[in-house]
């Protein structure tokens, strides 16, 4: 229990620290959000105005000031309003989240389907020219830049072969191309860490003792590799799956999804950093969240780590 | 960016893993299988790399065409003997262009990886080399580079340190320090932790000596695995950026920016977006196959 | 008092003709002849944006994505023809104003209503203004950009309303037809900034053939058809509600994808096609719009207050060492007209300056040699050994700004000027404009058929592109200047107001204060499926028109 607690108040810390962190990198920037939309020749504003509009931002009291108003504003579930667009940020949040999650979750499901089958299949083959092909198809998935997948999975399955349609598709036909275009990359090394793993514990001596005891190939790896797989990429299922969350922004482009990726890239021009902050703190939540399960899990999984468990510091948060 | 790519394995594989216990199992597969099965791919990887890296030294020998002058009069030439990879809107050699953006490609990705080598590392063996408090707060540190959105992290440092390849790199070096520092710390972890360390230690070894003596050496073939790794992917990060607008200002002959650029003509002219592409493939296949070749000897 | 309804003189005939360019031979509407007949009802029109919209505030429709919006949701009191550049009844059956232009009279019609089913009255309209005219600081609302001297509205009864202005303000008339003017109701007049915002966009309520339906923020929008819409401008064709039940407008980033998606016949229409998409466009089944907007050309301010620019012969040395033709030629097409003045040829007022802008290398280094710039080691000319390098910025919002100057710096490295190009993040950007120091020479161009556009781009206390005004310690570098700009704006008379302009621009040129590059145009791509598609004077779409032959 006392694990438990530790590990919350880390998982806290990390938290604290990455949103401090945020704040200042955001304050580094040359300019800010306010300078970047009210000083636009366009709108023809007086120095002195400008400075009156900073004011009614609350921009011109001293950062410390700002840091810890921002601060208890999130605490308090207050996230302010986006200075770009006036809109409040919670609900530029909720409205983006569900596409991302939607497409993050798929993506991640099709990777590790694409990933197990391609190991499983890597590991049996019977034919070696196959297993060697399958064993260099991640390398490839890791090699093409996301964005020009993309774009030449739109030219060929929606714009030449005409298969799904890319502009107002329906839910499930939007999500075709975009969730392949993830799941790609994200299955690389899924199945790079399961080749690897069956390769080892295959190797190992009981599992000869239990093939020489007539068990099958399949049952073998169904039975006790698996099983043992099954915690290193769980725990790389973590890193990806919060990589993916703020991560989707090249397939939100390309496909045109209004998502958390795509939200982020234009906070981030316009230094909108009321959004920005948010953006961090809800990445920063994830990340920690699930690192937090998967380090909680291990023991679960792993009855030899049950003793152990006072004893590690090796962990990651 | 949403190509999490296999740094995480090393990242996340071995550092989090508190069995351990998948790297060190025996092997059954003997040396001379894994030979055969590996060596001409490697070779490849190797003379994939050496041409590229040849393209760097010395563009001018490779292609002599320029780079940056087009001549509108050849616009948007399909592949053919007078032009290798055909030719761009504005009438520019596209294997010129590739040519001589070798060395703005590779050396982005050199600076990319020195920086998440250089400063991950020393971070890692620090926190690997002593427990406690100071261990602990490297770690979170870590963690939080890790919390913050990859694409976030990049794009402000960018705005920070201004526009430019360099600067693109250096922003991509930094989003990999947290990888470089996992591996790094788990390394230095597990060779400590190992019989002729404790022995050396036993035998009134000073911690430092130590360190440098037996530590290092052995924990560092996995770090170079991972920095042959990184290479590639920084390539990709970069020409990402390039695509989001954050990479190299035109008219750099930028393999990204190539790829970013020609996106437009992909329906007419697929050569513009295909062959710097495939380019670039190959150039990050072979830095894997060259990194998962070192962890394989790292292990036997 | 007089009627306003005053021809305009030669100019308006001439755009007649001019105003909609088709891009190619080869894209003439083909099934043109058979579909073009009856208008066909119903069906959703697909319409890809570049851009997310980031405010529905009329002031703010300057932004192309808010005003391909405020354009179908909101109607103005006046129509300005897009073809004739002429006014016309629209929400206002007709007006009048006093002969020093400080009093306007609209006398409003009777039967339109808002979509939320308020009536349009005489307050409304006035509050509008007010807000419009002189903007609401604790709201973060700015003033509208096209108005100029606002003083008061009144109320005369449920139909008349007055405007008053503190100053003549002849340009008045044509703002109220701009989108910036957009009539909206009280509820939405009540709004803040925020409420105006992406997410919130059904609150704003217009009178328009169209009203905000669904919305996903930052990804699309749907106009739906307002069925009882019925006080269309008698010029349109279509004088009951719009042909099409709706627009779904979705925001496509990606250009490759928005070219694809149209050619594939995913999408009807397209805003933002580059200039190196347009022949993929030409072909068969599809067809490039190319409405002019109007106003200041795309062209480069010098700013003459900064010690590099200070001397003329430098400022005319960089006006003669630029190739502008082989600009045109090789970044843009044929849908990209070379500028003749500061004014593109199809605003008002417009004065042809050709004869002074011609490309000769020659006299522009010999203009550098007198003014005591020698030529240094690396072909940088040098004074006092100071390096003649200028920075231009990179107008991000500008067709291929980045490549078009690219070319130019080649162009004037060989008369010896260095010019860099500045590329920089907002932050940096919004800074370095606005600093004569950093940036020298600065793209931009203005849309708006008015004679009041080229002060708004370089009057003081407006765009303010040429940095005439100093804001550090408020002083004007160039009164003259000031003088000629302000008469545009308040003289009265319609001739001596098109003199007035007339005289801006001759100055301009004259002082080599203004490099004009190209006449702008918004390049749209269709589907021949698509027809009645159109235009409002600054190449906002119009779908009230439109109807889809499927």
């Amino acid at each position: 229990m006392r694990y438990v607690l530790g590990r919350v108040a880390q998982a806290a810390l990390v938290l604290l620290i990455a949103f401090t962190a945020a704040f200042v990198l955001l304050q580094a920037m040359p300019g800010d959000a306010i300078m970047i939309k009210f000083q636009n020749p366009e709108l023809g504003l007086s120095p002195e105005q400008i400075a009156r509009i900073r004011e009614s931002y609350g921009a011109d009291v001293p950062l410390v000031a700002q840091y810890g108003h921002t601060l208890l504003g999130f605490l308090g579930g207050d996230f302010g309003y986006s200075v770009v667009s006036g809109t409040p940020v919670s609900r530029l949040i909720a409205d983006a989240l569900p596409n991302t999650l939607v497409l993050a979750l798929s993506g991640f499901v099709l990777a590790v389907v694409v990933a197990v089958a391609l190991a499983v299949t890597a590991t049996l083959s019977r034919f070696a020219w196959l297993g060697t092909a399958l064993r260099a198809l991640p390398s490839l998935f890791v090699s093409v830049p996301v964005f020009w997948l993309g774009i030449m999975l739109v030219q060929l399955f929606s714009f030449q072969l005409g298969l799904v349609s890319v502009i107002n598709p329906g839910p499930i036909e939007g999500l075709i191309l975009p969730v392949l275009t993830l799941a790609v990359p994200i299955s690389a090394p899924l199945a790079q860490i399961l080749l690897r793993s069956f390769d080892e514990i295959g190797a190992q001596p009981f599992v000869a003792v239990v093939r020489a005891r007539g068990a099958g190939a399949g049952w073998v790896l169904g039975r006790n590799v698996l099983r043992n797989a099954l915690l290193p990429t769980l725990t790389m299922a973590g890193l990806l799956f919060g990589e993916l969350i703020g991560g989707a922004v090249v397939t939100e482009t390309v496909f045109g999804r209004a998502g958390i990726g795509r939200i982020t890239e234009q906070a981030v021009s316009q230094q909108d950093t009321p959004v920005l902050q948010a953006v961090v703190l809800l990445s920063a939540l994830v990340f920690v969240v699930i690192n937090l399960v998967v380090d909680l899990l291990y023991p679960v999984l792993d009855p030899r780590l049950r003793s152990t468990v006072r004893g590690r510091k090796a962990v990651s948060a | 960016m949403s190509a999490p790519t296999e740094q995480s394995i090393v990242a996340g594989g071995t550092e989090a893993s508190p069995s351990g216990g998948a790297r060190f199992a025996p092997r059954a597969r003997t040396r001379a299988e894994r030979r055969r099965r590996v060596r001409p791919t490697v070779l490849l990887s190797w003379i994939v790399i050496a041409v590229a890296v040849a393209w760097a030294i010395a563009p001018g020998v490779f292609a002599p065409a320029d780079p940056v002058a087009g001549n509108a009069a050849d616009a948007l030439q399909a592949p053919g003997a007078a032009h290798w990879f055909g030719t761009d809107a504005t009438g520019r050699d596209m294997y010129s262009r590739v040519v001589h953006g070798a060395i703005h490609s590779l050396s982005g990705a050199l600076i990319a990886v020195s920086v998440g080598l250089v400063v991950g590392t020393v971070l890692g063996v620090v926190a690997g080399a002593v427990d406690g408090v100071v261990s602990e707060a490297i770690m979170r540190l870590v963690d939080v580079l890790l919390a913050i959105p990859q694409l976030l992290l990049m794009l402000s440092i960018i705005i920070i340190l201004g526009f430019g390849t360099a600067q693109a790199a250096v922003a991509v070096g930094i989003t990999s320090i947290a990888a470089f520092a996992r591996l790094a710390r788990s390394e230095v972890v597990r060779v400590r932790r190992s019989d002729y360390v404790e022995a050396a230690y036993a035998s009134g070894g000073r911690r430092v000596a130590v360190l440098v003596r037996h530590v290092l050496p052995n924990s560092l073939t996995a770090v170079v695995a991972l920095a042959a790794l990184q290479f590639g992917t920084a390539i990709l990060l970069i020409s990402t950026l390039g695509f989001l607008g954050y990479g190299a200002p035109p008219p750099t002959p930028e393999w990204g920016l190539m790829i970013a650029e020609g996106r437009n003509y992909v329906a007419t002219s697929w050569w513009l977006t295909t062959l710097p592409g495939l380019v670039v493939v190959a150039v990050v296949i072979s830095a894997n196959r060259i990194s998962s070749a070192l962890n394989d000897r790292d292990r036997r | 008092m007089s009627r306003i309804t005053r021809p305009l003189g030669a100019t308006a005939a001439v755009i007649a003709a001019s105003l909609v360019l088709m891009g190619c031979s080869s894209a003439e509407p083909s099934g043109e002849g058979a579909a073009a007949g009856e208008p066909v009802v119903g069906g959703t029109l697909q319409y890809l944006e570049h851009q997310a919209h980031t405010s529905l505030y009329p002031p703010a429709g300057g932004f192309y994505p808010n005003g391909g919006i405020l354009n179908n949701i909101t109607d103005r009191l006046v129509y300005q023809n897009p073809e004739t550049l002429e006014f016309e009844p629209w929400l206002a059956e007709s007006w009048e104003s006093n002969d020093d232009a400080t009093e306007y009279t609209f006398h409003l019609r009777d039967d339109v209503t808002f979509s939320d089913g308020t009536p349009l009255d005489a307050q409304v309209v006035a509050d509008n203004f007010d807000l419009y005219g002189l903007g609401d600081q604790d709201r973060a609302l700015t003033v509208s950009e096209a108005i100029n001297n606002y003083d008061s509205s009144e109320v005369v009864d449920d139909s008349t309303v007055v405007f008053r202005f503190s100053a003549p303000s002849p340009g008045f008339l044509q703002a109220t037809s701009t989108i910036n003017s957009g009539i909206v109701a009280e509820s939405t007049l009540e709004l803040d900034l925020e409420g105006y915002g992406p997410g919130n966009s059904d609150a704003v309520v217009g009178t328009g053939p169209f009203t905000v339906g669904d919305e996903e923020i930052g990804a699309s929008l749907t106009l739906d058809a307002r069925e009882d819409y019925a006080w269309a401008p008698e010029s349109w064709d279509n004088q009951g509600r719009p042909y099409v039940d709706a627009v779904q407008i979705t925001v496509t980033p990606e250009d490759s994808v928005r070219v694809g998606a149209l050619l594939a016949g995913q999408a009807d229409v397209i805003r933002y096609v580059e200039a190196q998409d347009e022949p993929q466009l030409a072909v068969d089944g599809f067809s490039i719009y190319a409405p002019q907007t109007n106003g200041v050309n795309n062209s480069l301010s010098l700013r003459f207050r900064n010690p590099l620019l200070e001397d003329i012969r430098v400022r005319q040395a960089l006006l003669a060492g630029i190739d502008r033709q082989e600009v045109v030629d090789t970044i843009y097409t044929d849908n990209y007209p070379l500028a003749t003045s500061v004014l593109s040829s199809t605003a008002l007022g417009y004065l042809d300056e050709s004869d002074a802008l011609g490309f000769d290398p020659e006299r522009a280094e010999e203009l550098l040699d007198e003014a005591g710039w020698t030529v240094g080691s690396d072909g940088i000319r040098e004074k006092d050994g100071e390096r003649l390098t200028l920075v231009v910025n990179e107008a991000a919002p500008q067709p291929r700004s980045f490549e078009a100057l690219t070319l130019i710096s080649q162009q004037l490295a060989k008369v010896g000027v260095d010019l860099q190009i500045l590329k920089a993040d907002a932050g940096s950007y919004a800074e370095a404009i606005l600093d004569a120091d950093q940036v020298q020479l600065y793209h931009s161009m203005v849309g708006r058929a008015d004679l009041d556009v080229i002060k708004s781009q370089y009057y003081s206390s407006n765009r303010n592109t040429l940095l005439n005004w100093d804001s550090s310690d408020d002083s004007i570098g160039d009164a003259k200047l000031e003088e000629l700009l302000e008469a545009v704006s308040t003289e009265a008379d319609p001739d001596k107001r098109v003199e007035a302009s007339q005289a801006v621009q001759r100055y301009l040129i004259e002082q080599a204060y203004v490099i004009p590059l190209f006449e702008e145009p918004q390049v749209y791509g269709a589907s021949d499926a698509v027809h009645g598609l159109g235009f409002e004077s600054v190449a906002r779409p119009s779908f009230a028109q439109t109807w889809v032959q499927r």
